[in-house]
């Protein structure tokens, strides 16, 4: 958007204030009361008035793996490896990409690691899909989803890479995707957040999360995502404290609004008037919320779809079905962190155990949404902030391996939301290191930000996609601080429109 | 501060020489005399027209391929191929008068991003066809001293009469002063982040002499509260945090940096100093322990200890985080831009980004933290505020006993030789063991027992230290480069010497290349930002807003302050005054703007307060707000300084988040009084704050924030009515309105003299008797409820109170403290 005015662009609170302004002022009680319902009847607004296109996703459902999964184990099949079984990776496939501190001096050197598991080719609307078999749920969608090799990002080591995949910068202190999406979209529901972000449980929590991943930057702090918990109160502080019930808190909350209206008389700031309307919508909330985690409306069909782990509270199972009611009740913007996928060492075993918790829960809410016709509009995105090395790291045995970080290429997918279905995006070369043309040529110069490069899917891009089957041009939605008219996707970003229905 | 062209990311080699000279803003004048068309004020309506819509293209990186640059005089004006951009001597021929109005080749062109609007094409036409002149922008100009423009019968200081030159322009005047108490409670939050104590309350209303609020000024002055309070903006500002930051996010010893910047605003150390000890205190001549903690500051980066990260790249990243808020805190600038290529805005080529990354790129600690509490030079330090005191009181005696040793020296010459010289060239500690040890020439100064058993408690007093990550440099510098679009491994031409930004004044004659060079630039006169952007901070804090409301952003693309003269004035009197601190704030708060009711008025339509006639009015800080409980229930602990403290926390919050190898991941929260100390010592971790903190808008600490947003959510609701600390708050505060009086009515009065500094009025009293006896009810026919609210929290319950009229008054606690009588300033 322009910054004709800039002033006070980023403190909504005095937007707020300009928009009661002086018609707040001078206003008795009742007026004062005729104010808040009009107020409270839309839900909030985002910075734009209307989208740049028309949207082809009302809201996205990004399901994040942090740790960087193994495309080569998982989605982007190497028959030819198999051969070259610890055979040293030749130098001009590296061709120059650094090497993590780990695996920079190994003794073995960078031998090659063919994936142990068997893939199957699935039918999609394309070529076909090659599916691994730790994924066979997800096989089960391929019609449904389009896939992108030519992932890639510059980060090498996860608290960068995942700070900039999340953020679009490397460095911490951007605002997050979902916060982006808040400032410009505003919320679609006036009982429950705009942007809902959730842990999944898993048995290797390896690697750190961070408040910045749904954090909001320098953009105003109520867009930063709300965390929706599997442990305690669901969101917090949310239940009344022991001894008080809801009826106590609806008088406490009637005095509580009588007092503010007394400030409100004294001092007649417009602020004053839009927190009144707050402790309402929490009030509201103390019943959506609870309301939004019984799952006991949920029918046989629905558990049998997303497998009997749903019903265990924090699963990414259990994840996946929240993310589907929140989308039902206008929830705009939902993200599930689940981690592990860091296999530096065994990771037939961790990925084993990774595969298991997110593969039924993952082909599940694209299926549950579809059948309810909500996938149309509704865009789910899979991926991590990297992807892994095709050489080994520590012992290799056939059976046995692990993997460096490897930002060269991974895979990532998305479905719904006016994305292609059943297709596939971009090649790799015969090792899954370089991003390659259809015959497997390493594609030369490398692709990066710089240029857009057809076949390839930067970050930045990816970002640039997500924004724009939202109804946003990712150059348009900017935000100035410090002088700059920062965006989410740097100076960089191409929408994708080779993937785009 | 990247830019938004892709373009812009090329790397500019090219030397960087012009910066918009002045030319005159009195010929502007003139024209302005001589033209019936209003003037135009370069540095106020040009420069930021031409800035943002005209120097992406045109502006101090597009040097190159012959492209037309707007931002210098002699660029703009050269003759190129047949025409000038402006023709100074027949401006109605100027291009840029025809191209901004062109259809056929408008400009900017069609196509691109951001677009004149009217309004802003009539400024730069009237600018054009008054002759087109330049001036240096305003914040390059050091600030200079205005005489106070007008006085009147209602100005208090100076500060209010560059207001109300600005008000009597729009035909207002400042609005009615506040109450005494409204006033009282006002100026106490502002000073020490708490209401005034009811004996201090009490006093100043009961003072009629002419000084009382001067006298109340001064007391708040002195409390230690107030250090306390005024710390936390500072450390928003440096990204203070007590965990790296970055991956496993681990403990890291800093604290005492912490309770130094208490310490030290409590002392009133001029700022000046404030800020050359910060950056260079280990290179002063023998830095005091105080010097040396204070610079932890260039430690503060979040830094890694990420396996597989490469050193040098971190060693590049840590400092353009150093750089970078160094432009904020003290330029009050982004130089980001400046990392990858010359900025785009702001007259800083690339160059000198690197000239000023050389100050801190050779520092000593390693690019990666290890993981580790401590890592590179640390200073050993007592560990709290209480035995910092007594530590000093040991080296007081220490010197006394040296004294007396001297004075023995000076009668009687009884060390010769040797001794003597060892006696001379020694510090004070050797000294101490000289006088302690029987054997040596010390002890014939006959001080024997009294230096051992000082040394002994001096050595059980170091014993107890703890440690604080400090800067030192290497003996050997390391190469500094310009970084090819700013990759580390990318390095550009010869090594660069450490330097300033030339737009912003001279390096200071004969100072030192270093750390010590660079401050001495920052705190010299001639510096035309840091005593700017600092008071602007200053102001910002008093008043809700700053009078440059992009308190980050001092550049061409920022705001112009809406009291230039009374900014620059407020600038200067900061160094004049000895950058005493006190001094600015008193006369902030003795002003009669601070004075004014903070009342919306009908006669001035004013949203944002430009005019800053009315009073400041703002939900209160997160700190704040706990602190206020704390101190309203009587549970705050006074004690200052030491390790984070750990309140109560929903469980698994940083389980839900941390790596398992973090030593972080687990969360316990304290016991007894470090529940109850005051906010600014909750322990900050970096990637999940305590989420009462971030709930009401605190910052990760990751990065600079010189403003937090005011928000204003449901989920806020929730934390103010339902979190556990607030309910504990609630019920201590009801038991001390129980134990003070048996009447109702003179409860509630108590509560509110404590939240509000007043009587409640007839309806707020109504409202509360009206839930108390509602809650009265409820909790007489349900006991169990009753005893359930009173057992939140670890403070022990006085049971001799009725628990049915104890949760009752409980409810009302809450109600009153999640209200907005107690949550705003006003």
């Amino acid at each position: 958007m322009q910054n004709e005015n800039p002033i006070r662009e980023h403190e909504l609170m005095v937007t707020r204030r300009q928009l009661f302004g002086r018609a707040a002022l001078g206003l008795g009680t009742a007026a004062l009361g005729q104010l808040m319902a009009q107020e409270s009847h839309g839900a909030r607004r985002g910075v734009l008035p209307a989208t740049h296109h028309a949207p082809t996703a009302k809201r996205v459902i990004y399901l994040f793996m942090s740790g960087g999964p193994s495309h080569l184990d998982l989605w982007d099949y190497k028959p030819g490896l198999t051969k070259k079984f610890n055979q040293q990776l030749p130098p001009e496939v590296r061709n120059g990409q650094r090497v993590t501190g780990m695996t920079a001096n190994q003794k073995s050197g960078l031998p090659i690691c063919p994936t142990k598991y068997r893939f199957t080719k699935h039918d999609n609307n394309d070529r076909g899909l090659w599916v691994s078999e730790l994924l066979p749920h997800m096989a089960s969608v391929a019609k449904d989803i389009c896939v992108t090799y030519s992932t890639f990002t510059e980060a090498i080591n996860h608290d960068p890479a995942i700070t900039y995949i999340q953020t679009g910068s490397q460095i911490p202190g951007r605002p997050s995707l979902g916060a982006w999406l808040s400032y410009g979209l505003g919320s679609m529901n006036e009982n429950l957040p705009h942007y809902v972000v959730m842990h999944a449980r898993t048995n290797h929590p390896e690697q750190s999360l961070f408040n910045r991943l749904w954090g909001p930057g320098f953009l105003p702090s109520d867009h930063q995502g709300m965390l929706m918990r599997s442990q305690g109160d669901p969101v917090l502080y949310l239940s009344n404290p022991a001894g008080v019930s809801s009826s106590d808190r609806r008088v406490q909350l009637d005095a509580l609004a009588a007092l503010n209206n007394e400030q409100y008389k004294r001092f007649a700031d417009p602020e004053i008037v839009a927190r009144i309307r707050q402790h309402e919508m929490a009030y509201r909330m103390q019943t959506s919320v609870p309301e939004l985690m019984d799952l006991s409306s949920e029918t046989k069909e629905t558990f049998d779809l997303y497998g009997d782990d749903a019903k265990t509270p924090g699963t990414f199972a259990a994840c996946c079905l929240n993310a589907r009611r929140l989308a039902e009740r206008g929830v705009r913007n939902i993200q599930i962190f689940h981690r592990g996928w860091d296999a530096h060492g065994g990771l037939p075993r961790e990925h084993g155990s990774q595969c298991k918790d997110i593969d039924q829960g993952s082909a599940a809410l694209i299926r549950d949404l579809k059948q309810r016709g909500m996938l149309e509009d509704t865009l789910v995105v899979w991926g991590g902030e990297f992807g892994r090395t095709v050489y080994c790291q520590g012992n290799l045995t056939k059976e046995n391996y692990g993997r460096d970080h490897h930002p060269r290429c991974f895979t990532t997918w998305m479905a719904g939301g006016g994305i292609k279905p059943g297709i596939t995006y971009g090649h790799t070369d015969e090792y899954g290191y370089n991003i390659a043309d259809s015959d497997g040529v390493p594609l030369n110069p490398q692709p990066s930000k710089e240029t857009r490069t057809p076949g390839t899917m930067h970050i930045h891009d990816l970002n640039a996609t997500i924004l724009h089957l939202l109804g946003i041009d990712h150059k348009r939605l900017t935000f100035r601080y410090q002088g700059r008219d920062f965006r989410l996707t740097d100076v960089h970003g191409h929408v994708i429109h080779d993937v785009i229905a | 501060m990247k830019c938004l062209h892709s373009s812009c990311c090329r790397v500019v080699t090219v030397s960087f020489t012009a910066v918009l000279i002045v030319a005159g803003i009195n010929e502007l004048k003139t024209a302005e005399r001589q033209g019936d068309v209003a003037s135009v004020d370069f540095a106020r309506d040009v420069l930021p027209i031409l800035s943002n819509k005209c120097f992406v293209c045109h502006g101090p990186d597009s040097n190159d391929e012959g492209q037309l640059r707007l931002d210098t005089v002699e660029a703009a004006t050269e003759i190129r191929s047949g025409y000038q951009a402006i023709n100074p001597k027949s401006p109605e021929q100027s291009e840029l008068l025809a191209r901004i109005t062109s259809v056929e080749e408008p400009m900017p062109p069609a196509d691109a991003e951001k677009q004149l609007t009217p309004a802003e094409r009539d400024v730069l036409t009237r600018w054009v066809k008054q002759g087109g002149k330049y001036a240096m922008h305003w914040a390059f100009v050091p600030p200079q001293k205005a005489s106070p423009p007008i006085d009147a019968p209602s100005i208090r200081n100076e500060i209010d009469s560059f207001l109300l030159i600005r008000m009597k322009q729009k035909n207002v005047s400042f609005a009615a002063e506040a109450d005494r108490r409204t006033l009282a409670r006002r100026v106490a939050l502002t000073l020490t982040g708490l209401p005034p104590e009811p004996e201090q309350l009490e006093r100043f209303l009961s003072d009629n002499r002419f000084d009382a609020y001067e006298k109340l000024v001064d007391e708040l002055l002195d409390s230690p509260r107030y250090g306390e309070h005024q710390a936390r903006y500072w450390l928003d500002a440096v990204r203070y945090g007590d965990t790296h930051g970055l991956h496993l996010d681990n403990r890291r010893g800093i604290y005492p940096y912490r309770d130094w910047v208490v310490r030290t605003l409590n002392r009133n150390l001029p700022l000046d100093q404030f800020i050359t000890w910060q950056l260079a205190g280990d290179l002063l001549n023998d830095p005091t322990l105080e010097q040396r903690i204070a610079t932890g500051y260039v430690r503060l980066n979040p830094s890694t200890g990420e396996g597989g990260a490469i050193p040098a790249e971190f060693q590049m990243k840590n400092n353009f985080d150093r750089v970078e808020t160094l432009g904020t805190v003290f330029l009050g600038m982004s130089l980001t831009c400046a990392r990858c290529h010359t900025h785009k805005y702001d007259p800083i080529p690339q160059t000198e980004y690197y000239r000023l990354l050389a100050f801190f790129n050779s520092t000593a600690e390693p690019s990666m933290d290890g993981n580790k509490y401590e890592y590179g030079p640390v200073a050993r330090t007592p560990k709290d505020q209480v035995a910092w005191n007594e530590w000093s009181v040991l080296l007081k005696k220490r010197g006394s006993l040296i004294r007396q040793a001297y004075n023995q020296l000076e009668q009687n010459n009884s060390l010769e030789g040797k001794a003597l010289s060892k006696w001379l060239e020694s510090s004070d500690a050797e000294r101490l063991t000289m006088l302690a040890d029987p054997e040596s020439a010390g002890s014939q100064f006959k001080l024997t027992e009294k230096a051992a058993n000082l040394q002994s408690r001096i050595k059980k007093s170091e014993a107890a230290f703890t440690t604080t990550l400090v800067a030192q440099d290497l003996a050997k510098p390391r190469a500094t480069h310009v970084l090819k679009r700013g990759e580390y491994n990318l390095p550009d031409g010869a090594p660069l010497h450490p330097g300033i930004l030339k737009v912003m004044g001279n390096f200071p004659e004969e100072a030192p290349r270093n750390r010590l060079g660079l401050a001495q630039w920052l705190t010299s006169r001639e510096h035309p930002l840091t005593s700017r952007v600092l008071i602007n901070r200053v102001w910002q804090r008093v008043f809700g807003e700053g009078l440059v409301r992009t308190p980050e952003d001092f550049g061409l693309q920022g705001q112009q302050p809406t009291h230039p003269e009374l900014l620059d004035w407020l600038a200067v009197e900061l160094q004049d005054s000895g950058w005493n601190l006190k001094h600015m704030l008193k006369l902030m708060v003795t002003s009669r703007a601070f004075r004014q009711s903070s009342a919306w008025r009908d006669d001035v339509s004013d949203p944002e307060n430009l005019l800053f006639a009315r009073g400041a009015g703002f939900r209160l800080d997160a700190e704040v707000l706990r602190d206020i409980g704390l101190w309203a229930s009587g549970l705050l602990d006074p004690a200052m300084g030491g390790e984070g403290v750990k309140p109560y926390q929903p469980g698994g919050m940083w389980k839900a988040l941390a790596h398992p190898a973090s030593n972080t991941k687990n969360y316990v929260a304290d016991k007894g009084q470090l529940l109850y100390r005051r906010s600014l010592y909750v322990y900050w971790k970096r990637t999940s704050p305590h989420p009462m903190m971030t709930l009401f808008d605190a910052p990760d600490r990751e990065s600079s924030c010189v403003r937090r947003s005011r928000t204003n959510t449901s989920l806020q609701s929730l934390g103010l009515l339902n979190e556990t600390q607030r309910i504990e708050m609630a019920r201590k505060l009801a038991e001390r309105l129980l134990l003070n009086s048996n009447s109702d009515k003179a409860r509630l009065d108590q509560l509110f003299e404590l939240l509000a500094s007043r009587q409640p009025g007839s309806m707020e009293s109504r409202v509360c008797l009206g839930l108390l006896k509602n809650m009265k009810q409820r909790f007489s026919e349900t006991p169990e409820d009753a005893m359930a609210l009173l057992s939140q929290g670890e403070a022990s319950r006085n049971d001799k109170l009725d628990p049915a009229e104890l949760a009752a008054w409980t409810q009302v606690a809450v109600t009153v403290l999640a209200s907005d009588v107690a949550i705003l300033l006003y």
